[in-house]
């Protein structure tokens, strides 16, 4: 049983009305408080709140301490980390005790690392600092607030403009193809807040109408805040360096898969342009012109013909298969030849992607994979 | 409604899917689009270029290369032609009616007296091109239901279910109005070369869906798309 002293003092500001009763006068007494209802009001007041200058000084004193430490342990303080401090702390500090969470620890705590938890919003008189707080969501609202403020003064702009004389007006001066919006979830880790679904919908149509006005360009730091950058595809492609054999020719040699056909080629920058497949001609292992054709399409499509000579081996997989695993494995061993532009130019004709097509399975209740049984009226 | 939830919404109620994400984009096999130099391009063509490079791309199909040879629409007439997988039988099929299409021409090409000779036309992908053409519909009837009833309301059709109509149209009449003894290539070398002179069943068939369109106009109305 807990003792809490609690003050019920009556609101002196509310002016009785007559047609309104006055509230009753409660005297102040102790209440008492059982420690099951004790404990239910703990987790109704939430999560716990630290302020600004809190978080501050915890972590200036994790970085302070860090600097002595590695003082002690005789290490350079610009590179000591996390990994250092841990193993000093056990080294300086060793603990018999069999839980991990139970031994000395020396960590920022991470609800503090930046862009985690948001700080007490408002100051020791009980006054928020941001004029939008009772909103619920100000970092959200005031975002907002910021957009709309640039979109009217871009808008104020282009009527004075035009009021001068009719300006030719480029369409997109920002350009986005390099680039995406952020998910929802980036941007609630950028606010430190819960949005919902539309609050982000209502996002992207002010971000989407402020880039629609011509005059925009001043904003592009502010609109590139909330864009990522796609990364180049090309980039993603790994390239073999070149090999040499005894005589001084250069070779590479790839892998490629299909359906359940695997292949492995071997490319020589010989000049003759012949090409075996486990021992035998290309003409006499593929005698349809579709596989000879899928054969020679990385070559046509460089124009480079006659210039290498290929030794393949290959199994699995049906005729169809085969010729798509060998298409794929002298194009990934062609890229050790080629420059970078080339090299994408493989990449968008489709040559370089490994066809995840395969065949689908059979399903429970049906004939195959997509045939049903036939239908039974009785 | 972010995308990924639109995306998973699609993947419960479509029946049709892919093996690939859909942020993959269609290949271009064609290399002279890969030649030309940074003046020659449009600003739309440029953005296309920004696009392909950040967006991975999708495998090109077993029957699709960067020779001239390659056609679209011929590989489309061969898929469509095959049966039960058999695609070597299917493109067999369509060289042998190129070749006796060129021949037909040829023959009547050295019978022509001099100033009918230019205008007999010896390309058989020519040939192909313009009698599908000539019998490819410009609009078509789609089933609407009103009231209870089932009306045939004329309705414009896209580029793709056109070819598609003609395709279907030209393989159909080869297989049901055969004699016994012609072969395929022989009885679609003909209907090909009819096509391409505006004559012959296919074309027929063309014209009784104008004549049907032009006869439901009225319920033309009914269409809300």
């Amino acid at each position: 049983m807990e003792w809490t002293s609690s003050l019920i003092v009556p609101q002196d500001s509310i002016k009785s009305n007559w047609l309104i009763p006055a509230p009753p006068k409660v005297l102040s007494r102790q209440l008492c408080v059982s420690s099951a209802l004790h404990r239910k009001n703990l987790a109704a007041a939430g999560p716990e709140k630290f302020s600004e200058e809190f978080i501050k000084k915890q972590v200036e004193e994790y970085n302070i301490g860090k600097r002595h430490l590695a003082n002690i342990m005789g290490e350079d303080p610009e590179t000591f980390t996390q990994q250092d401090i841990d193993r000093s702390i056990a080294y300086l500090f060793p603990s018999g005790l069999f839980d991990k969470r139970a031994r000395p620890l020396m960590k920022v705590r991470p609800e503090f690392l930046p862009g985690q938890l948001k700080s007490v919003q408002w100051g020791a008189d009980g006054r928020p600092f941001h004029f939008l707080f009772y909103t619920g969501k100000q970092s959200y609202y005031s975002l907002m607030h910021d957009t709309v403020a640039k979109v009217l003064a871009a808008e104020k702009q282009q009527v004075l403009l035009l009021s001068e004389g009719p300006v030719p007006q480029d369409t997109k001066p920002i350009s986005l193809v390099g680039s995406r919006w952020l998910l929802k979830e980036e941007l609630e880790e950028l606010l430190v807040e819960t949005i919902s679904d539309h609050d982000y919908a209502r996002f992207i149509q002010l971000m989407e109408r402020l880039l629609s006005l011509p005059n925009c360009l001043s904003e592009k730091d502010f609109v590139q805040r909330y864009r990522k950058q796609l990364e180049i595809q090309s980039s993603k492609q790994q390239v073999a360096p070149l090999q040499y054999d005894e005589n001084g020719v250069a070779y590479s040699t790839a892998d490629g898969r299909r359906k359940t056909a695997t292949c492995t080629v071997l490319l020589r920058d010989c000049g003759s342009g012949s090409i075996s497949i486990n021992g035998r001609d290309y003409l006499h292992y593929f005698p349809v012109l579709q596989d000879r054709e899928q054969l020679m399409f990385p070559f046509h499509f460089l124009d480079m013909l006659g210039r290498f000579d290929g030794q393949c081996t290959v199994g699995g997989g049906g005729r169809s298969s085969q010729a798509g695993a060998l298409r794929l494995a002298i194009s990934r061993a062609m890229l050790s030849f080629l420059s970078e532009g080339q090299v994408e130019s493989m990449r968008q004709a489709g040559l370089l992607t490994p066809d995840p097509r395969v065949k689908e399975r059979k399903k429970p209740g049906q004939e195959g994979a997509r045939r049903k049984f036939t239908w039974k009226k009785r | 409604v972010s995308a990924s939830s639109i995306g998973r919404l699609v993947m419960l109620f479509l029946v049709r899917w892919s093996r690939y994400n859909p942020y993959y984009l269609e290949p271009e096999p064609r290399k002279e689009l890969y030649n030309m130099p940074e003046t020659e391009l449009t600003t739309e063509q440029k953005e296309e270029r920004e696009l392909k490079a950040v967006r991975p791309i999708k495998a090109t199909t077993n029957s699709t290369t960067s020779s001239v040879f390659n056609d679209p629409v011929l590989s489309k007439f061969v898929n469509m032609m095959m049966r039960d997988g058999e695609k070597i039988l299917a493109r067999g099929i369509l060289t042998q009616t190129l070749e006796s299409l060129k021949r037909k021409q040829v023959e009547k090409y050295h019978k022509a007296p001099q100033g009918k000779k230019a205008e007999i036309e010896c390309n058989p992908y020519a040939i192909f091109h313009q009698a599908l053409e000539n019998c490819m519909p410009v609009i078509g009837l789609a089933s609407i239901q009103k009231g209870g009833k089932f009306y045939q309301v004329p309705v414009p059709l896209t580029d793709n279910r056109r070819r598609f109509l003609a395709m279907k149209w030209m393989i159909t009449e080869c297989r049901d109005n055969k004699n016994r003894r012609t072969l395929m290539y022989e009885k679609l070398s003909q209907e090909l070369l009819a096509a391409y002179s505006k004559e012959g069943n296919v074309i027929k068939r063309k014209h009784e869906l104008h004549k049907m369109a032009e006869s439901n106009r009225a319920y033309a109305h009914y269409r809300w798309w």
